[in-house]
């Protein structure tokens, strides 16, 4: 298992420039994510760690050796794919020996058996061993496509979005069990994805992606609650985080927000808080984005103290809860709610917003300014560091 | 009055052509249905068990093998599908690509020969419903896939049908689109207020969408009801974990008497979980059955909680939640927490159930097993 580093990496497809100076440094036994909408790079990112990918410029390095130049069978990875790719007229305990029968290898049978038996055991997929992938369902093929990366001891697992084709139950089952298994396991693994609890869930630290470039490097906690822009919050939470204007007025002791409803001006103080309060006057604000997570917004459907009125867009439940989304002119604004609520579309609903959970960010650049309670956050992301 | 009555409604394919007789070879087995008129009903189901067979039937694409279908009063048995005045949105667009946006949703009044004046009413009128007014002159290239299906739905609901049935219909979109479509339809349904039957094997667009819900597997219907219902009371095992994400956690159980008091016990765990007294009348020392409980069900707690000390096997930190698996036997048993607290792997939480949301099911059949009154 191994340290695997980026330096600057670039690549371009025709005009595409698809990478666009990537350094990541992932650490030995790190499970890494990759994350990032469609077209971001993330599957480039990982051709190139396999080498099936030549960068143009840039450095990949394992450990203290740089990679550039070695063809992809002598990098020892092991890939995982989306779609399986496993041999169809093989049996599974076929496809899991075929890396090791091979001229590289070389592995007598009693090894390759032992191996076998143990990654399937992993696994979890023993009674398998026989079957061909036709007599598969689509979670066993992917079991034995991860089975078979295992059996070699690789420097590191390459797994691109593995999970994508599963349905949804499947795949967040096949997710906590993975979890489990690379904590058994201990090794360095990268993982593209594009869901957004699969990179929440599993990865140590998360790597935002998009348009070729790095947005973001940090854990789960660190992105979630501190993104560094408007885009990578959205990408984060589901259903998506509120962004709408405001700006930004001094009162005696303190500073408002005013915010536009369906037209109406809205004031709501700015509660104390001595970090958000200094990079407001350090910047002079006047507008700003505020950011607000979906159960940071009370609702009433009763006029209450505190509370603005708006009107119901929709109302849907969204597993174990539901979202209550309200009509606010430009925007929208959602919230969290209870399953089973008797709610009429296009009646009126009272809103409050927490304002003391808010997330400010520029007005122009879209860029991440300040959070209430950050201290707290970054205490918070530390310890997980620490582990 | 009933929008849409299905009675007794078998299929059968044909595989007398084929050299094995497949045993079980009803595609849909004694459906009885009654949606009400203006009602909004999914039909529920993994692939292959018999959803998009009922709505071709009901749509008339698909010969009955034996039942009866009554759109409104009306019996369709007999009837070609352009006379059951249906409207149809299929997942694949299907658009005629040298017509514009305009020219689709318009060209089935046309063909009918109505008149122009009154195609363009009547378009005019609906494309702000579906936010396709600014889309009128596009051809259907230039459309995003949401866009696509608007338009798809707004061809489907201008000819004004009694019925309208849609399958699959967000299943081409991804996430972000569908979600958002998801509102949109949700809304516009809401608004036209006609009869719609949903086909999805989506269990979340099915509880978020739908009035009433009916669950099929292996065509047979396992359960019709609202998705409050079919959520809290699942009417056997197939439905507790079809709906609901995570699914709800389902062990095996043996019911033993400590002085008087029933407890559920699990191989190889030491779990127990006190059974609710409304099923005292049913249960015994030694009864074995299923017990299945939610996630959202299972608690984490505090210091001086009665509840057992369990080892945390799985931590997963999905940002809004957070999810723990703990090891039952062999089986993962999963609780959703709001807590903040960050645990990992191999730390002991006490864990507690809500025992009045514990459900019993036959270890044999799945059915549930209800308390007598």
């Amino acid at each position: 298992m191994a340290r695997i580093q980026l330096e600057n990496v670039k690549k371009a497809f025709g005009k595409v420039q698809a990478l666009d100076g990537i350094t990541i440094d992932v650490k030995d036994k790190e499970f890494f994510v990759l994350f990032g909408p469609a077209g971001a790079g993330k599957t480039t990112i990982l051709n190139c760690i396999a080498g099936i990918a030549m960068p143009e410029e840039g450095v990949v390095k394992f450990g203290d050796e740089v990679m550039n130049l070695t063809d992809p069978a002598h990098r020892n990875v092991a890939m995982v794919f989306e779609n399986y790719a496993l041999y169809p007229q093989m049996t599974v305990y076929d496809n899991m020996a075929s890396a090791l029968r091979s001229k590289l290898y070389k592995a007598s049978e009693e090894e390759i058996a032992e191996r076998i038996k143990w990654a399937a055991k992993t696994m979890k997929m023993e009674n398998l061993l026989e079957r061909l992938p036709s007599q598969l369902s689509n979670g066993q093929k992917q079991r034995v496509a991860m089975g078979r990366a295992l059996v070699r001891t690789p420097n590191v697992f390459l797994m691109d979005e593995p999970l994508a084709h599963l349905d949804a139950k499947l795949r967040n089952s096949m997710r906590t069990e993975l979890k489990e298994m690379q904590a058994n396991l201990g090794s360095t693994c990268i993982y593209v994805t594009h869901d957004f609890m699969e990179a929440m869930a599993l990865g140590d630290r998360i790597a935002i992606i998009n348009k070729g470039k790095i947005v973001q490097i940090g854990t789960g906690d660190e992105i979630y609650y501190m993104p560094c822009n408007e885009f990578t919050a959205q990408l984060m939470g589901e259903p998506q985080i509120n962004i709408f204007e405001a700006t930004v007025a001094a009162t005696n002791d303190g500073f408002d927000a005013k915010i536009n409803v369906c037209g109406e001006e809205i004031t709501l103080a700015l509660p104390k808080d001595d970090n958000v309060y200094s990079k407001i006057k350090e910047q002079g604000m006047v507008r700003c984005d505020i950011g607000i997570r979906p159960q940071n917004v009370k609702y009433s459907f009763e006029p209450k103290e505190g509370y603005f009125k708006s009107t119901v867009y929709s109302y849907e439940s969204i597993g174990n809860k539901s979202v209550i989304v309200a009509e606010c002119g430009d925007y929208q604004l959602r919230m969290i709610a209870p399953n089973g609520l008797n709610v009429e579309i296009d009646s009126d609903v009272y809103i409050k917003l927490e304002m003391d959970h808010i997330i400010l960010f520029d007005f122009e650049s879209k860029e991440y300014i300040v959070r209430y309670d950050e201290a707290s956050f970054i205490a918070l992301a530390a310890s997980k560091e620490e582990e | 009055m009933a929008g849409l009555t299905l009675n007794h409604l078998y299929k059968r394919y044909d595989n007398s052509g084929k050299k094995k007789k497949i045993k079980n070879d009803f595609a849909v087995k004694d459906l009885n249905l009654v949606c009400e008129q203006g009602e909004f009903v999914a039909l529920l189901g993994p692939s292959g068990c018999g959803k998009t067979t009922t709505l071709r039937m009901i749509a008339g694409l698909e010969e009955i093998t034996d039942g009866e279908i009554f759109i409104g009063d009306r019996l369709v048995n007999k009837l070609h599908p352009k006379d059951r005045n249906i409207g149809l949105a299929f997942e694949d667009y299907a658009m005629y690509p040298p017509l514009n946006v305009y020219g689709n949703v318009a060209f089935n009044m046309r063909a009918k020969g109505v008149p122009k004046e009154e195609i363009d009413r009547k378009v005019r009128e609906i494309a702000p419903l579906m936010q396709i007014d600014d889309l009128l002159d596009k051809m259907p290239v230039k459309l995003s896939g949401g866009q696509k299906q608007r338009v798809n739905i707004a061809r489907a609901i201008i000819r004004e049908p009694e019925l309208l049935l849609m399958d699959e219909p967000l299943s081409h979109l991804d996430g972000k689109a569908r979600q958002a479509m998801r509102t949109e339809i949700k809304r516009l349904i809401n608004k036209i207020k006609c009869t719609t039957v949903y086909v999805t094997h989506d269990q979340l667009e099915a509880m978020s969408l739908a009035d009433k819900i009916a669950i099929i597997n292996f065509g047979v219907l396992q359960q019709f009801g609202t998705p409050t219902e079919v959520y809290d009371d699942p009417a056997n095992e197939f439905v507790a974990s079809f709906i609901g994400e995570p699914p709800m956690n389902i062990l095996e159980t043996t019911i033993i008497n400590k002085d008087g008091t029933f407890f559920f016990t699990f191989e190889d765990s030491n779990l127990q979980i006190a059974v609710p007294k409304r099923y005292y009348s049913v249960v015994s020392d030694g009864f074995r059955c299923k017990m299945g409980v939610r996630p959202m069900d299972v608690l984490i707690g505090g210091p001086d909680s009665q509840g057992t000390s369990e080892e945390i096997a799985t931590f997963e930190n999905l940002g809004d939640e957070r999810r723990i698996g703990v090891r039952v036997g062999d089986v993962l048993m999963m609780l959703i927490t709001e807590d903040e607290k960050r645990y990992k792997r191999g730390d002991v939480i006490k864990l507690e159930v809500r025992e009045e949301k514990t459900h019993l099911f036959d270890i044999e059949t799945g059915d549930r097993i209800r308390e007598k009154n």
